[in-house]
């Protein structure tokens, strides 16, 4: 059962509380705080008044606990399974760990159970040996705050010297990649992919603050037919961005989307034909238009 | 019944969730085929679980409620949180922690009437569990594989089953928690570690699936085990039905985040599929002795399947054939049409001019797909020629709308 109370909220405050409560000298603040830091909004209006009256009688009048071992659970089936179908995963070779073990455990789901059917095919090679020693030289800079040197292949497959402070990794399902997002330097990223070589660089400065990507709003104006309602919504829904219903009974979405990533917008509003169009910014605009012009002279009859 | 924050069941808030998160435009009136009151207490929850991602705007209809959020800068799925809001009582609870604390290694086994004697003493009678009480809490622990239970002589002894230490999958559990199937499991183990540095975030990252992950969960199940299901299937209608199928495979897009499963319908002799949004209540069946073949034959449809859509006999495939024009300077744009392309061909006519061709069960799926050529497209020939038809008046639609004189060619 994946929605059950062993995994909840409520479960693992108390939990941190019980763990607070038997270390001596632990003050009804100190519990107030597991509360604010773990639960939800409105926990605290729960848990502790609970514990403390003796609806749920784990603490005495004083607060100290009637437990006397700090709560543990062991991993559930469901954890297990879920664990043992991940271990099957070609990009777990990325991490350098060894599993517990997962003995007779059956997976939750095998790369034959499901599949992602409109991934690019030109995934990162995770199994690649010199893939796999470059993204943990990477994890392993980014968590002790080291700068990189790397040799990287451009966009027009010239070799390049970097160094970088490499600040996180973000994967793409789309792409099936993962591309470095650093701080200083020029490049706010770099597909790990195209990486040749890398080593820790050896003068290490303290990092400058990563700078804010520029983020652009777009407006857009959608007629429902064919659904396109709600595949628009959905496509659109990884990026921060509101919907309105007009009196005319079309919608209108506003979202705001990465201006380094403007040709993939375009593209992708283009993608819904006449039933989604740009209002805003005119720039915008502009860009769908000159493709629509281009298009024109394609000479499709 | 007074509020609570936690919930007994689940597929209310997930329609509320999809509302709030997919739409966000309606008012709290239109929320009609639900009470006043229940849309009031599911909103506050939603406000409790998920704090600054659920937002208000007044409109002339009234206050509307939306969730948005920029997934490219969270690093963990705001909406698993409503995976772990499950209701319980004041016994379950205490008789969890009771339980866990008497039972604190896998070397103490104690039979049920010494585990009853050992949580009245811990807990000083304050509150009193039964035999049948604790039996039934113990079976549901088994069944979890939380407790386990062996036979000495005449007598059933329960003990923990053993502890992981998973703190060094930390790295891990944050990428696949995100990355995989059925993440918040990941993350349920991520509750148990102690706080670290989040190195990983997530582009085209779509979290709304999150709220499905018990159907689907329940689904990998079956499919693992070759069984047939019952479901309740809600699709657009007002009312579900309930269907009995064989689930095969799920397909996920990595570009909607809409989850599809692929089954075999018996009582039709068809290849369904199914969004996973619109599944509830999965009962798991019996084992289908023809799962082996029923899943080499959906391979064999996949080779004519662009998107979800899947028939049995390739020969109902429809034709489609396409060409661009890419200059010599363009070779990205066919780099594109390479890795983008999830079956079919390219072909090269002249220096400047490419052809795509494939045979798939349903044209219409691959329109926006060639749509986002537009710019460079200089021949379509589909066999299904509405579908061609459409293609052609949806551009004529689309010069229309963005004001391109009636006269060609423009410069």
């Amino acid at each position: 059962m994946l929605f059950s109370e062993l995994y909840s909220v409520y479960y693992n405050t108390v939990a941190k509380i019980i763990t607070s409560a038997l270390s001596p000298g632990a003050t009804e603040k100190d519990l107030q705080r597991c509360v604010a830091e773990s639960a939800f909004s409105e926990s605290v209006l729960t848990i502790l008044p609970s514990l403390k009256s003796g609806k749920w009688p784990l603490l005495r009048e004083d607060l100290s606990p009637c437990l006397t071992h700090v709560p543990t659970m062991p991993p559930t089936t469901l954890q297990l399974r879920w664990l043992k179908a991940i271990s099957e995963d070609p990009r777990v070779k990325l991490f350098d760990v060894s599993f517990p073990s997962l003995d007779g455990v059956e997976p939750l789901f095998t790369r034959e159970d499901y599949r992602i059917y409109d991934q690019y095919s030109d995934g990162d090679p995770f199994e690649d040996s010199s893939y796999i020693a470059h993204f943990r030289l990477i994890l392993s800079a980014i968590r002790d705050g080291l700068p990189v040197q790397l040799t990287v292949t451009n966009r027009r497959g010239r070799q390049v010297r970097l160094r970088i402070f490499p600040t996180g990794l973000e994967y793409s399902l789309k792409d099936d990649k993962f591309r470095i997002l650093s701080s200083g330097g020029h490049f706010r990223y770099v597909n790990l992919g195209r990486v040749l070589s890398c080593e820790i660089s050896s003068s290490s400065p303290p990092p400058p603050e990563p700078q804010e990507e520029r983020l652009a709003d777009l407006t857009l104006l959608i007629t429902d037919e064919r659904n396109t309602l709600e595949r628009a919504m959905i496509h659109f829904s990884h990026f921060e961005r509101q919907a309105e219903r007009r009196e005319d009974g079309r919608y209108l979405l506003r979202l705001k989307y990465y201006e380094s990533d403007e040709t993939e917008v375009v593209i992708r509003v283009l993608s819904f034909g006449p039933t989604v169009r740009v209002l805003d910014p005119p720039h915008f605009v502009d860009l769908i238009r000159d493709r629509l012009i281009a298009q024109r002279n394609c000479g499709l009859k | 019944m007074a509020y609570s924050e936690l919930i007994k069941n689940f597929e209310k808030i997930r329609a509320y969730m999809r509302e709030f998160y997919v739409y966000g435009f309606k008012s709290r009136v239109e929320y009609d085929s639900k009470s006043a009151r229940s849309y009031d207490d599911e909103r506050r929850r939603l406000d409790s679980w998920l704090g600054d991602y659920l937002r208000f705007t007044q409109t002339p209809h009234g206050k509307t409620v939306f969730l948005s959020v920029d997934s490219r800068a969270i690093h963990r799925n705001p909406f698993y949180s409503a995976l772990k809001a499950k209701s319980f009582t004041p016994g379950d609870l205490t008789l969890h922690f009771a339980l866990f604390d008497i039972l604190f290694t896998p070397s103490v086994k104690l039979t049920l009437p010494e585990l009853v004697d050992r949580i009245d003493s811990l807990l000083s009678s304050r509150l009193v569990f039964d035999e049948s009480t604790l039996r039934k809490k113990l079976r549901e622990y088994v069944s979890e594989g939380i407790i386990l239970t062996e036979k000495s002589g005449r007598r059933l002894l329960y003990s923990r089953a053993p502890d992981v230490d998973f703190s060094s999958l930390s790295d891990l559990l944050d990428f696949f928690s995100e990355a995989a199937p059925c993440g918040v499991v990941g993350s349920f183990l991520l509750d148990k570690l102690p706080p670290h540095r989040d190195i990983f975030s997530f582009k085209h990252h779509y979290i709304t699936s999150a709220i499905d992950s018990e159907v689907l969960a329940s689904l990998f199940s079956a499919i693992h085990e070759h069984r047939c299901i019952t479901v309740d299937n809600f699709g657009r209608r007002s009312s579900p039905t309930t269907l009995s199928l064989v689930p095969l495979r799920v397909y996920i897009s990595a570009q909607n985040g809409r989850q599809h499963l692929l089954a075999f319908h018996e009582k039709a002799n068809r290849l369904n599929s199914y969004r996973i949004d619109f599944l509830s209540s999965v009962r798991i069946g019996e084992v289908c002795e023809k799962f082996d073949a029923l899943r080499a034959a959906l391979e064999k449809a996949e080779t004519c399947m662009w998107g979800v859509i899947g028939r049995w006999n390739p020969k109902r495939a429809e034709h489609v054939e396409f060409e661009l024009r890419i200059d010599p300077e363009e070779d990205y744009v066919l780099r594109r049409l390479e890795r983008e392309k999830r079956c079919g061909r390219v072909e090269r006519i002249d220096e400047t001019h490419y052809r795509f061709l494939a045979d798939v069960f349903d044209t219409s799926e691959m329109i926006p797909w060639i749509r986002t050529f537009l710019c460079r497209i200089t021949r379509l020939n589909f066999s299904n020629r509405t579908v061609e038809n459409r293609f052609k008046a949806d551009l004529e639609e689309m010069y229309r709308l963005y004001g391109l004189p009636e006269s060609s060619p423009l410069a």
